[in-house]
This record gives structure tokens, sequence and C-alpha cells, in this order.
């Protein structure tokens, strides 16, 4: 493989990954609190069809992009009054919010089907971007650098910050916590609407970054990635930052092999595009075998809280 | 309309079920037709859906609004859902129904078997029966003619087919675009990339990007959207080419043609004929000859020969003199599969399974 | 002024039933209002998704055949839901059990005899089992959680059915289409009642219904299932093994499942396709919940989400309402269910200024 193919792939591998990335890093906040929230792809979907219409009718994707965080934290709402105020099913709930997400942004798209917007490109001058080798490190959207930004914020938050005690104390001891004096609900509330945010964030990169068009379902089910890809990381965000580059490398990867010919087709297609998966499960049993403490899932993962339990 | 005879209905359980039992009706004329449409997807996807959709509006401007009125019914799965939704229409008193996917076929001989007084039309079919007709088009004769621009504009000599699933209609369309190119480009190579998924637009674009990568300068693709094409437009490619419906809105300097789904001639006969009483079971594949599949306008930037060969690739499709399958054909595992003189005819066209001499698949 | 939840000692019978009717109302309020506000008549929007499947009787089938395979799920997995156990991919389990009686039908595609659909359905039970076995051992050796292994494992299904489908099952006699040969006479469930659609799904659904509510309420079987459920260290005093408990209650889902992946191959589909998967193990998740995993109350579920499929499409015929807007409408009549759920188990009570910090 020459040089110039290893830097092309690097830099479809990391646009392919980067909604996973966002994603993910909201949903591994909202599960370290506890919470188990299914509706990944609705609010996915939602943040990119709020995302395409905003950058559409403005013309400025950095609008599109804080409009598609603010969707996508609206619809998480639905889900945190539910299941935190009301102790609905999570499980449920989620599955409710991505009926939800699927058939809001198919109705609300209607209108901008069939219109196409710019790419949210790279910012830096061209000397740079067109470079045979530097455009490894600079020929990527600022949402890139965001979620590599984020990934750093994440992972300071939880360890480095009372906030991020607090959140952890809430997701391992719910009772705990909340006879120490802390309110579980408001900071499940907060770790909802980050993962809302951030979905809706992910959900934009596909009109912005991946493909620049609306259409009914365009993320195409990644939001159940993200989700398998915070387990694989087992809540921890350096290891989803490498697990979502994985996943990326082995959608890409199987894109180029085909695109080189015979040679590359080992695998037939199918177990290529279940490898995520199955890597998943294997994480998961490793991390059972090992039982450390802190590479395990939240202890109240998906259990609704009432203080007067 | 449809007469029902409600006999007794039993009661089992919680779940009760009624009988429908469809009085005949007189073969004769009449005032105005109902036709029902139902598609995959939305007409929103500029491609497959909207072009049975812009066929039933055309259809209707050309038979008149006071004698045809028409139903469309979207996202349907194939499977029971599919059933459902057919006979929901049968039972609602549609006089003709069109499918427009291969997938509703088990589901709607079930459904015309038991409406034998409504018309179904089932598009990309293979089955007929007494009240189901089949329609197709001759999309290949298309590729034919973008293989010609691909081959002779092609630098690299590399151009790329993107794919859902290497489904028959998909395999011969390669194979009439990679071998047209070769006439001009004795060379030129065909790398397909099936994307493994029937929707998923970004896997598209990667998949654009992965060719684009790899030195492919032209690019076809047989899914639905424009998703491919925009990437070929950020790349500054050669080009690509718009699939089902003109897409140069989303490309102005990748788009260089478009293979343009015309349904509108077909739903017209098919409507007129019940309207005039005189439906039969048939089965229609036409193609560029028939008006059914239509080359979009072409891009400035086309050089002047190449615009000539095309429109002679065209013309001598429709005139017969050209035939996308024509003889010697050697296969891309060397062996001779169509003797010079020869050629591979309606029947056995969906038999074929390999791909031609230099298609890396 | 404030207001405060208080935990109900007991459940409330009156809400358990009248909350899902107020939530089906006020859906019906607030979508004639959506739909309105969407420019289209509201009211007959409301009748045609609600109503008509009831009044038309020609919809009953269809009731019948599209609530029996979310039924026969639902119900599986309600128990082991009130186990606590977490099968949420039934939706792979309803494929393998589809794919194992795919397989059983295409060796078996020359002979004929009656029995050949009974050992159909024994292999759609035993491939659902199959597939949830994986999760139900990681989670009985190894602790690994449930919820994650069954819906990565949905996945794989897919892929898998992909691979036949387009691969070694792929029939010779469809021009090339990735669909299996259609089964032979004795391979296809025959409908029970003639000139309907109604195959043997719908009475087999019911009694499902009927045996689990008998298993539940009756059996030691069904105390151990709601014991572990409800007091894991009270079923630990008692005896009963939280892993049988829970090799029990993921076999029977994914034995369900695979039974209904089985009654969709061999009803409706007359073979195997790659539109197989029809969200059916999700939507049963729905199901099962809002029929407050009660088998008489998944029952009832399963006909009112099959109501809302059914008068979907009739409103997209008659008055022309977008999917897209009955999707919507679906979610917000699950959001109100399952907000109602509140009221069975706790009552509001308000509360003045100096309301205490209520003890953990």
């Amino acid at each position: 493989m020459s040089i110039d193919i290893t830097i092309a792939i690097i830099i479809t591998m990391v646009g392919a990954s980067t909604p996973l990335l966002l994603a993910a890093l909201g949903e591994l906040v909202v599960e370290k609190s506890g919470v188990l929230n299914l509706g990944i792809e609705g609010m996915m979907l939602t943040g990119a069809v709020v995302g395409f219409a905003v950058t559409y009718d403005t013309g400025n994707p950095w609008l599109g992009i804080l409009a598609a965080a603010f969707a996508g934290m609206a619809v998480s709402m639905l889900f945190a009054v539910l299941t935190l105020s009301l102790s609905s099913n999570q499980v449920a709930t989620g599955l409710a919010l991505t009926i939800f997400g699927t058939g809001f942004s198919a109705l609300f798209g209607q209108a901008y089907t069939g219109k196409p917007i710019a790419l949210f490109k790279s910012v830096f001058p061209d000397s740079l971007t067109d470079d045979r080798f530097l455009r490894v490190f600079f020929d990527y959207s600022p949402l890139v650098y965001f979620s590599l930004f984020m990934v750093f914020v994440v992972w300071w938050f939880l360890q480095k910050t009372r906030a991020g005690l607090i959140l952890r104390a809430v997701g391992e001891n719910d009772h705990s916590a909340h006879s120490i004096g802390y309110s579980v609900a408001k900071v499940r509330y907060g770790a909802v609407a980050f993962g809302g945010a951030m979905a809706g964030i992910a959900g934009a990169c596909f009109p912005l970054i991946l493909t620049p068009q609306w259409v009914e379902g365009l993320t195409g089910g990644r939001g159940w990635i993200a989700l398998a890809l915070v387990v694989f990381a087992a809540w921890r965000p350096g290891r989803l930052l490498a697990g979502a580059y994985l996943f990326g490398l082995i959608a890409t990867m199987e894109l180029y092999a085909k695109a080189a010919g015979g040679a590359f087709r080992i695998l037939p297609s199918e177990l290529w595009a279940s490898l995520p998966y199955l890597a998943t499960i294997a994480v998961l049993v490793m991390i059972s075998m090992r039982r450390t403490k802190s590479s395990s899932a939240p202890a109240c993962l998906g259990k609704p809280f009432m203080p007067n339990n | 309309m449809v007469r029902i005879n409600r006999r007794n209905v039993l009661k089992i359980g919680g779940a009760a079920a009624a009988l429908p039992l469809i009085g005949s009706r007189a073969f004769a004329q009449k005032a105005k037709v109902r036709a029902a449409f139902v598609l995959i997807g939305t007409p929103d996807d500029n491609g497959w859906n909207y072009g049975h959709d812009l066929g039933r509006r055309d259809m209707i401007e050309a038979l008149g609004a006071d004698r045809v009125e028409t139903t469309t019914v979207t996202n349907v799965a194939e499977g029971p859902d599919s059933e459902r939704v057919f006979r929901e229409l049968a039972q609602q008193g549609y006089d003709i129904i069109f499918g427009t996917s291969f997938g509703y076929g088990d589901a709607m001989l079930k459904v015309a078997q038991q409406f034998p007084d409504v018309k179904f039309e089932w598009a990309t079919g293979f089955k007929t029966a007494s009240n189901l007709s089949i329609y197709n088009a001759r999309f290949h004769e298309g590729r034919t003619v973008l293989g010609t621009i691909s081959g002779m504009m092609s630098e690299t000599g590399i151009g790329a087919y993107i794919g859902s699933f290497p489904i028959p209609e998909v395999v011969m369309g390669i194979n009439a675009f990679h071998l047209a190119a070769r006439k001009h480009n004795p060379d030129f190579i065909t790398k397909v990339v099936y994307v493994d998924s029937w929707f998923d637009p970004a896997k598209e674009a990667d998949a654009a990007r992965a060719l684009i990568d790899q030195g492919v300068d032209v690019i076809t693709q047989h899914t639905d959207g424009p998703a491919a094409l925009q990437v070929a437009e950020e790349r500054g490619i050669i080009g690509g080419f718009g699939q089902g419906a003109d897409m140069s809105a989303f490309a102005p300097k990748a788009h260089l043609t478009s293979i343009i789904d015309i349904w509108a001639p077909y739903y017209i006969k098919a409507v007129q004929s019940v309207l005039e009483g005189n439906w039969k079971e048939g089965s229609s594949w036409e193609g560029l000859a028939g008006g059914e599949v239509v080359i979009g306008p072409y891009n400035e930037k086309i050089p002047a020969d190449v615009v000539a060969a095309a429109d002679a690739a065209q013309a001598g499709i429709i005139d017969g003199s050209l035939h996308p399958f024509a003889g010697p054909i050697t296969d891309n595992a060397d062996t001779l599969r169509v003797e010079a003189g020869d050629v591979i005819d309606d029947g056995e066209f969906w038999g074929v399974d390999w791909y031609a001499q230099g298609v890396e698949a | 002024m404030q207001f405060r939840l208080e935990k109900r000692a007991e459940i409330s019978r009156s809400m358990l039933y009248f909350t899902p009717v107020a939530a089906v109302l006020l859906t019906m309020i607030m979508g004639a209002i959506i739909f309105t506000i969407l420019g289209f008549n509201g009211a007959v929007a409301v009748r045609e998704i609600f109503l008509t499947p009831l009044t038309n009787s020609l919809k009953w089938q269809d009731l019948a055949v599209k609530s029996a395979p979310l039924i026969i799920i639902a119900v599986g997995l309600s128990i082991g839901f009130r186990a606590n156990v977490w099968n949420i991919g039934a939706e792979g389990q309803y494929i393998a059990g589809g794919l194992a009686a795919t397989g059983v039908a295409l060796i078996t595609h020359q002979m004929s005899g009656w029995w050949l659909l009974p050992l159909m359905g024994v292999a759609g039970i035993l491939g659902g089992m199959a597939w949830v076995a994986v999760p139900a051992f990681l989670r009985v050796k190894l602790n690994v959680n449930e919820i994650l292994t069954t819906l990565m494992l949905t996945y794989v299904a897919v892929q898998l059915l992909n691979f036949l489908v387009f691969g070694p099952w792929k029939s010779p006699t469809s021009f090339g289409q990735p669909q299996t040969v259609l089964f032979n006479n004795d391979q296809i469930l025959p409908y029970i009642i003639p000139g309907t659609i109604v195959q043997a799904g719908a009475p087999i659904a019911i009694f499902i219904a009927i045996f689990a509510w008998v298993l539940m309420s009756k059996s030691i079987f069904g105390f151990q299932i709601r014991t572990v459920g409800t007091a894991p260290n009270a079923a630990r005093y008692g005896g009963f093994s939280a892993n049988q408990t829970i090799w029990f209650s993921l076999l029977i889902g994914g034995g369900l499942a695979g039974f209904a992946g089985m009654l969709e191959v061999a009803g409706p589909f007359n073979r195997m396709v790659p539109q197989f998967p029809t969200n059916y193990g999700f939507t049963a998740i729905i199901v099962a919940f809002l029929g407050r995993l009660h088998p008489v109350g998944v029952m009832v579920a399963g006909i009112v989400l099959a109501i809302s499929f059914v008068g979907g499409e009739i409103a997209q015929t008659t008055i022309g309402l977008p999917n897209a807007a009955v999707g919507l409408f679906q979610a917000l009549m699950l959001f109100l269910i399952l907000a109602g759920d509140i009221l069975v188990r706790y009552r509001i009570k308000r509360v003045g200024q100096k309301s205490e910090v209520s003890s953990s």
C-alpha cells in the first residue's frame, strides 16, 4: 500500500468515525450516570434534519451545528421527562424515541429533500490541506477536531472534576448518592441533555461532512453502532476514541478492499459487516473475565430511581 | 365498484376474521379509473420512487383529472405488509394497482388471485397472471451510452460502478457500461463496489471516496440518490451520472448526463386500456426506443466528438443496429461467453451471473 | 405548593385499566390537533387510523395477521422482563428461527407429509433458542450484560440472513434475485378459515398468551420468575436459582421469537427473503411494556399496535396522510402510555412548603 492510499484511507476513516465518536461520547456520559438511552438513532436523525435545514436556510454550518445540538437536546428531554420524572421503562422509552425521531425527521425534512448544500470543510489554508503529507492532519472539517476535543473534555470531566465524580457516583449507587444529598434526577437530566446534544451534532455530521443532502433515514442505523461502541470502549473516553476509529477503519477498509479488486477479498462482506458487533461481544466477555471495577458497566445502568423506593 | 359479500363472521377467541368474496363485474368502458401506486420508499428520493411518481403525475395530466384519480402508498415494506396494502387498495375499489418493487411479487400474485376484477401491474416482475401484468425498462441501454462517454473521457481508464446488491439487473448494467467503454478504450477497467445495503447514502459516499482514491475518474451508480455524484463534484474528477432522474443540481460540474426513467408512457397506456375496457395481461420491457429510458441533457464540458459518439450509440440502439451485448464477449475469468455474431438475448439476460473481461468485482 | 409522588403500597387496579385508555384517548385528541396543523382533516385522520380498522370487518383479519407475531414474541419477552432479564434482541432470535425453519424446508423440499410443518416449528423454536443461548451462557457464566449481547447478535443475524439468501440458498429459478425457492404446499401454513388470510399464527398467539397467563399466575415456575424479578434476595432464601431463572426466561423468549419467525416464513412469506426482518422483535418490546408484562395485556397491546399500523395505511390511501406522520403519531401514543404508567404505581400528593426530604 502506497503512502498516498494510506493517507486517503485515514482521511476517509476519520470522516466515517466522527459521527460514531460524537454520539457515543454523549451516550457514554448518559450511561455513566446510570441511564440507558436506546434512542440515539432518533436523536441523530433529528439533529441531521435540523442541522441540514438551518445550514440550508442560513448558509452557515456553525448555526446548523448549534441548531442540531439544541434539537437533539430537545428530543432527549422527552426521554428524560418520561424515564426520570415519570420512571417509565428506559428500554421501551428509548425505542419509542427512535420511532419519534424517525417520523419527525421524515416529516420535517420533506421540504428539504432534493436540495444540495456545501460540505463543511477544513478551515485551514490550501497549502496545508492540499499538501501530500500534511493533509493527514489538516484536511478535516472543524467537526472532526471538535470531536477529538470532546474526547478530552469528557475524560477530564469524568475523572478530574467534582461534578464528574458525582455523576459517576449517581451511576454506581444512586441511593447512596441521594442519601448524601445529591439530586439523582438533576444529574441524570443533565447527562441525558448532553447525550442528546452530542447525538444531534453527530446527526449533523451526515449532511455536513459525509454526504451533503437530506433524505429520510440518512443516518443508516449508525446510532446502534454508537451504542455498541460505548460498550466496546468499556465506558472509557480514551478507548472510545480508539474504538470509534477502529469501527470506522473496518467499514472503510471494506470499501477500499472492494475497490482494489479481487486480491483483498478474503472474507464475505457479511462477515466484515458483523465484525463490529462480534468484537463488541468479545470485549464484553473480556471485561467480565477481568472484573476490574473501572471497566465494567455502571451498576445502576438502566434501572429507574425513585427516592422513596 | 367492487361488491363485497360478507358471509358470516367467525369468531375464534379474540381474533375475528371476515370473508371477502368478490362479485363479478361486467367488462366495460369506464368513465373514470381509480389507480393506486405502491412505493417502496418516498417520492422524495430523487431516484426510483421519484421516477414512478413523476410518471403518475404526467399520466394524470395526459388523461385528465376527470378521467383518472390516484392514490399513492409510500414506504411499504415487502412481504406481509405489502400484501395487506394491496388487499386494502383492492377492497377500496381501485381498478388498477401498480406495485413498483420486485419484492412485491409474491404478495401481488396472491392478492390478484383474490380480486380477479382488479388489474395489477408489477414493475420489474417476471411472472404474469390473468389480471397481473409486468413491466420493466431496459436501463442497461442507458448504461451503454454512459459507458461510451466514460470510455472516451476517462483519463485514467478506470471507471467505477457502485451497486446495492449483485442482482441480475445490476450485473447486466455493469456489463453494458463496461462493454461500451471498452469499444473506445480496450484497456478500460470497471471497478465494482457493492455497498450491501438498499439504502445508505453515507456508505455510498465513502465507497465513491475509496474508488476515487484508487484512480477512478468516472463513477456511475445503481443506487438512488446523488451521494456518489456529490463526491465526484467535491473531488473534481471527470464526472459521474444521474441515476433515475437528472441530478445536475447536486453536482453542476461533475454531472455528465443522466439516465432518466420515464414511466408515463406505460402508465398512460395501462390506465387508458382500463378506461376503454380492453386491458390485457402482458409483459412490457421498453427502453430507449420506447421512450421509457431517456438520456438527459449533456454537460457542456463533454467534447463534441464524445457527444456524437453517445448520440450514435443511442441512435444505434433505437434503430437496432447496435446491441448492448453483441459478441464476442469474454468474461473476467477469460472464458468466451458469447461467440462473435451472437448476442445475449432477452431470455438469457436474467441468467447472466458473470462480468465481462476487465470488470473488477 | 408542590407535588410529590408517593409510592402506592399496591399497584392501583383502577389506574391499571384507566391510564392506557386515557392515553389512547389523549393521543387521539393530540393527534387530531397535530394533523390539523399539518393541513389535514385531523378528526378524519384519527378516525381512519383508530376506528376504521375496528369498524371495517375486512380489516379484522389484517389485525390478526399483523398482531400474531407481535403477541407471540412479546409474551415470551414479558416473562423474561418480569424476571429482570433484558432480552432486547428478539429480532435476531426471530430471524434465527425463520432461518432454521427455512433450512429444514429446503432440506425436505422434495418431501411431503403432515410432519413437515411441525418439524419446521421445532426447528424455528430451536433456532431462536440457539441464538439466545450465547447471551444466556455469557450472562450466567461471566455475568455479561444481556441487553448488549442480545442486541449485538441481532445485527449478526441480519448478516447471516443476507449471506444465506445471496449465497448458498439463492433460488435457481428466481432470475438471480436474492430469495429462496417457494416452499412446497406441505411447508406452508394452511388458511384456517377458508376465504381469509388468517393462518395458524393468530390462534397460536391466543393459545400462547393464555398458556403463559396460567403458567405465570398459577405455577411454581411463574412464582419463581416473579420472585426473582421483584425480590432477588427472597428468591435466594427460597431456594430459587437465579441462574436457572435466567436460562429459562431467555430460552422461552428466544424460543417464542424463533417460533414466530417460523410462523412468518411458513405463513405470509412462503420463502426466505432479505426483507424478512420487519422489526417485529423491537416492536414486541414496546408491546410487552404497553401490555404491562401481563399476557392478556400483551394481547390487547399487540392488537392496539396492529391497529395503528393497519390504520396508518388506511389513512395514507384515503386521505393521503404521509407515512412519517403516522410514525409520529405512534410515537406519541407510546410516550403517553408509558407516561401513564406512573399513576399505576404512584399517587400524586400535594404537599406544602414544608415538604420534608423523603427518606431512602
